[in-house]
C-alpha cells in the first residue's frame, strides 16, 4: 500500500462533507438543548441547570467526563506533537493508562457524598460549605473565573481555527469569506480580523452559546455523549486505515527509524517567465533545487502564497526541507510517476535558501523512534526524563484537580454508576490515546513535509485516508472529532463560569433571598453574556494563546487539588489551612512563570516557565500547596466539632 | 457489588462508612499510579533513551508488531495490566456505598437563617 500512496491536497469534496457534518451536527445539538430545556421546567432550576439534578447514569456520566477532559488538544495539539516528535509521545501520554481511575476514583465518591450532605451545586459551594467559610468560597470562585475566562477565549479561538481548517476549500465558505471581507473592510476592529476566522468564530460561538444557554447542564452532558461517540468512532475508523495504507505498522516504524529531522525556513521562488494572471503557489507544493553530488534538495511549501500578474519572484516562501535520503528518493519517485500532483507546472528556480537545523536530532537517525525525540529549539530534546515524570504526574494527578472534572463528579447518581463509569472511561481512553499515537506516526510517512503546519495534520490525515479508499464523504465524520472535542470543553467551561457568577457570587453573597424566577433569568443571561464576551475576546485573542491554555490548566490544578483532597479526607483541615494552600499553590505556580520571564530572554517569543529541578511548574505548585495546607492547619486551631461531625461521622454519631 | 464493609476499629468506629471506604479506595488508586510511574518511566528511560553519543542502528532496533519494544513493554504492557486492575477494582473491590439524599438548598437556607438571625440580633441591640 505504501508504494501507491498519493500525495494530494485536501479536496473540496472532503470539506463539503465537513460542511454537511457540521450542519447536521449543529442541528443535533440544538435538538438536545430543546429536550434539556423541558427538564428545567419540572425540577429545581439551579440544581438542574448547573448540575443535572445529580441524576447522571453510566453512559452520560462516563462520556461527559471523558469528552470534557479530552479537550481540543487531544485532536489537534496531540496529533501535532506525535507527528513532530514520533514514538516518544507514547511515554508523554503514558499515564493515561491510569487517568480514568485516578481522575474519577481519587475524589469521585467522596466529593459526591460531601456535596449531597450540604446540597452544594458548584465546586466553590463544596469548599465554602465544608469549612463554613465565605472567604474560601469567594477565593475559589474568583480563581475559577480568572483561569476559566482566559481558557474560554482560547478554546473559542481553537474551535474557530478548526472549523476554518475544515471548511477552507468549500466554495460556499469561500464566497462567504469574500462577502464578509467586503463588508468589514471599513469597520475599525473587524477589518483587522481574518474574514474566514470571523465567520467560523461566529458560527461556532453562536451554536455553543445558544445550546448551552438554553439547555443548561443536561444539554451539555448529552452533547458531550454525542461528541464522545463521534471522537471514538473517528479514531477507530482511522486506525486500521492508517496502518493499512502505510503498509503495516512495522513498515511505518522502520521508515521512521531511518528518518532525520527536516530543515525549516524560507526560500525565494523565481519563475523563469512572468505569468499572465495571478500565480498561486499553494501550500504543500513540492519544490526542488540542485543538491550536492548531482542529487537534489526537496522542499514542501508550508503556506499558500501568490505572485501578482506579471511578477516573477516570491521572496520568503515558508518551506520544510526533507533531509532523509530514502524519503527524498521515495517522494521523488512518486512525483515522477504523477507529475501533475502537487508540483509547479512552470519552470522555476530557488534562491536565497535559508533553512535551519533542529537543535536536537539534526542528522541523527532513529530520533523519531527513541527518546527524548527531536526538538527544534531545545538541546535536551522533546521529552527529557524530568519532563517525562512531570507529564506522568500532570495527566493523572493534576487531571483530578480540574474543577470542570470535579463538578461532574458531583453529578452522578450512585456509587454503582461511578464504578461502571470508571471502567467505561478506562476502555474509552484506551481506544483513543494509544491508537492516536499509532495513527499519527503513520502520518509521518503518508504526509511528509508537514512539519511547519502540524496543527492541520488531523484534518489532512482524515482526508488522505478516506480519499485513498474512495470514500471522501467519510472525512466529514473524522474531522468532526476535533471539533466535537473543542465544543464539549467550551460548553462545560461556559457553564462553570456562569454558575460561579450566579450561584457563588450573586446568590450566596449578594442576594440569598432571590426568587427562582430571578435566578433563572440571571442564569440564562449570564451564560449568554459570558459566552458572547468570550467570543468577542477571541476576535483579537492574545498572542500566546496555547501557552495560556497550558498555564490555566496546570494553574487550576495547583490551586484546587490539595485543598480539595484535604477538604474531603482530612478532618483536621481548617479554613486558614486550605485558604493558605490555595493561595500558595497559585503563587508557587505563577512564580515559576514570572521567574521564566526574567531568566529567559526569549520568554515573550517562546513562553517557557522556569523549571525548578527541571520539573514542570505544576509539580512545584502542587508540592507547595499540599505542604502549606498541612502545616498551616496544624499551626491554627482545629475546625469546629460540629463541622467535622457533619461531614465525617456516621449519622447516628452526628446526632 | 458487595456492600459489606470491614468493621472499623478504635477511633474510626464513629467515622462515616462512605468516608472510610472512599479514603481506602483513594489510597489504593494512588498506589497503583505510583506503581505505573515506577515501572513506565524508568523502563522507557533505560531501554528507550540511548546515550547521547550512541550511534543508532535501524537494523538492530527491536520492535514487537511494529511497536518499538521499549514502548511495548514500558507503556502497552502496564497499560493492559492497569486496565485489568481497573476491571477488578471496579467490579470486585470498590464498595457500593449509599451516598445519601441530596439536601438541595440546605446550605443556602442555613446562610439565610444565619443572616436573618444576625440582622435580628443587630436590630435588638
Amino acid at each position: 500500500m505504501s508504494g501507491t500512496v498519493a500525495i494530494t491536497p485536501i479536496l473540496a469534496a472532503g470539506s463539503n462533507a465537513a460542511l454537511i457534518t457540521f450542519l447536521v451536527y449543529t442541528l443535533a445539538v440544538f435538538g438536545l438543548a430543546a429536550i434539556s430545556n423541558q427538564l428545567l421546567k419540572s425540577k429545581s432550576f439551579l440544581s438542574e441547570y448547573f448540575l443535572g439534578s445529580r441524576s447522571l447514569g453510566v453512559w452520560a456520566f462516563a462520556l461527559t467526563f471523558a469528552a470534557t477532559s479530552a479537550s481540543g488538544g487531544s485532536f489537534t495539539g496531540f496529533p501535532s506533537k506525535i507527528y513532530s516528535h514520533g514514538w516518544t509521545l507514547a511515554l508523554w501520554i503514558g499515564s493515561y493508562m491510569v487517568v480514568p481511575i485516578c481522575a474519577m476514583g481519587l475524589l469521585g465518591k467522596r466529593i459526591n457524598h460531601v456535596a449531597r450532605i450540604s446540597g452544594s451545586i458548584t465546586v466553590p459551594d463544596v469548599l465554602r460549605d465544608r469549612f463554613h467559610s465565605v472567604a474560601f468560597g469567594v477565593l475559589a470562585t474568583l480563581l475559577i473565573v480568572f483561569f476559566m475566562t482566559f481558557n474560554l477565549v482560547a478554546q473559542f479561538k481553537a474551535g474557530s481555527t478548526i472549523l476554518r481548517t475544515l471548511l477552507s476549500d468549500v466554495e460556499l465558505y469561500q464566497q462567504a469569506v469574500a462577502g464578509v471581507a467586503q463588508m468589514t473592510a471599513d469597520m475599525p476592529v473587524l477589518s483587522e480580523v481574518d474574514p474566514g476566522y470571523l465567520i467560523c468564530l461566529f458560527a461556532f460561538g453562536v451554536a455553543v452559546i445558544i445550546y448551552t444557554t438554553y439547555g443548561g447542564f443536561h444539554a451539555v452532558v448529552w452533547t458531550d455523549v454525542m461528541q464522545g461517540i463521534v471522537m471514538v468512532i473517528g479514531v477507530l475508523i482511522m486506525l486500521p486505515l492508517a496502518i493499512w495504507q502505510v503498509g503495516g505498522l512495522q513498515h511505518a516504524t522502520d521508515e521512521m527509524a531511518k528518518m532525520t529531522p527536516p530543515r525549516i525556513g524560507t526560500v525565494t521562488l523565481e519563475l523563469s517567465e512572468p505569468q499572465d494572471g495571478v500565480f498561486a503557489l499553494p501550500a504543500k507544493t513540492w519544490l526542488t533545487a540542485p543538491g550536492a553530488e548531482q542529487g537534489r534538495r526537496l522542499f514542501r511549501v508550508a503556506e499558500n502564497t501568490s505572485i501578482p500578474a506579471g511578477g516573477t519572484e516570491i521572496p520568503d516562501v515558508s518551506v520544510v526541507e526533507i533531509t532523509t535520503p530514502e524519503e527524498i528518493a521515495r517522494i521523488s519517485g512518486q512525483l515522477e510517476r504523477d507529475p501533475r500532483t502537487d508540483q509547479l507546472q512552470v519552470p522555476y528556480q530557488l534562491s536565497a535558501i535559508n533553512v535551519s537545523e533542529y537543535v536536537y536530532g539534526a542528522g541523527k537517525r532513529g530520533v523519531y523512534v527513541v527518546g527524548p525525540g527531536p526538538h527544534k529549539s531545545s538541546s535536551d530534546g522533546f521529552l527529557p526524563l524530568s519532563l517525562a515524570i512531570s507529564f506522568f504526574f500532570m495527566w493523572a494527578i493534576s487531571g483530578a484537580g480540574q474543577p470542570s472534572s470535579m463538578v461532574r463528579l458531583m453529578a452522578f447518581n450512585s456509587s454503582k454508576t461511578l464504578r461502571r463509569s470508571i471502567f467505561t472511561v478506562t476502555i474509552y481512553y484506551s481506544l483513543i490515546y494509544f491508537p492516536l499515537v499509532v495513527i499519527f506516526c503513520c502520518a509521518r510517512i503518508l504526509l511528509p513535509g508537514m512539519d511547519s503546519t502540524t496543527d492541520r495534520i488531523m484534518p489532512e490525515m482524515a482526508v488522505v485516508l478516506t480519499k485513498n479508499i474512495g470514500m471522501l464523504w467519510l472525512a466529514g465524520l473524522l474531522v468532526a472529532a476535533p471539533f466535537a472535542a473543542v465544543m464539549s470543553t467550551v460548553d462545560s467551561f461556559l457553564l462553570m463560569i456562569s454558575s460561579a457568577v450566579v450561584r457563588d457570587i450573586y446568590q450566596r453573597n449578594i442576594n440569598p433571598d432571590a426568587s427562582e424566577r430571578t435566578i433563572k433569568r440571571l442564569s440564562y443571561a449570564c451564560t449568554f453574556v459570558v459566552g458572547t464576551g468570550a467570543m468577542l475576546g477571541a476576535l483579537n485573542p492574545p498572542q500566546y494563546l496555547q501557552d495560556i491554555i497550558v498555564y490555566t490548566g496546570s494553574g487550576l490544578a495547583a490551586c484546587f487539588l490539595a485543598p480539595m483532597v484535604y477538604t474531603l479526607y482530612w478532618p483536621r483541615a481548617n479554613a486558614p489551612g486550605v485558604i493558605a494552600g490555595m493561595l500558595a499553590g497559585f503563587g508557587a505556580h505563577l512564580s515559576m512563570y514570572v521567574a521564566g520571564m526574567f531568566m529567559f530572554e526569549d520568554f515573550f517569543k517562546n513562553v517557557r516557565p522556569y523549571q525548578l529541578f527541571d520539573f514542570d511548574p505544576i509539580i512545584v505548585g502542587l508540592f507547595v500547596s499540599f505542604v502549606t495546607v498541612y502545616v498551616v492547619s496544624l499551626m491554627t486551631p482545629p475546625p469546629p466539632a460540629e463541622i467535622v461531625d457533619r461531614y465525617f461521622r456516621k449519622s447516628n454519631a452526628k446526632s | 457489588m458487595n456492600s459489606a464493609t470491614a468493621a472499623p476499629t478504635g477511633d474510626e468506629q464513629q467515622f462515616d462508612t462512605v468516608y472510610l471506604n472512599s479514603r481506602r479506595e483513594a489510597v489504593i488508586i494512588f498506589g497503583v499510579w505510583v506503581v505505573c510511574l515506577l515501572w513506565s518511566v524508568p523502563y522507557c528511560y533505560i531501554f528507550g533513551y540511548p546515550p547521547g553519543d550512541a550511534e543508532f542502528n535501524p537494523d538492530t532496533f527491536s520492535t514487537i508488531w511494529g511497536v518499538p519494544s521499549w514502548v511495548c513493554w514500558g507503556i502497552l504492557f502496564p497499560w493492559g495490566a492497569s486496565n485489568l486492575f481497573t476491571i477488578w477494582f471496579c467490579f470486585f473491590y470498590m464498595q457500593d456505598d449509599d451516598l445519601g439524599e441530596a439536601r438541595e438548598g440546605v446550605d443556602l437556607a442555613e446562610e439565610i437563617a444565619e443572616r436573618h438571625a444576625a440582622e435580628d440580633g443587630g436590630a435588638g441591640r
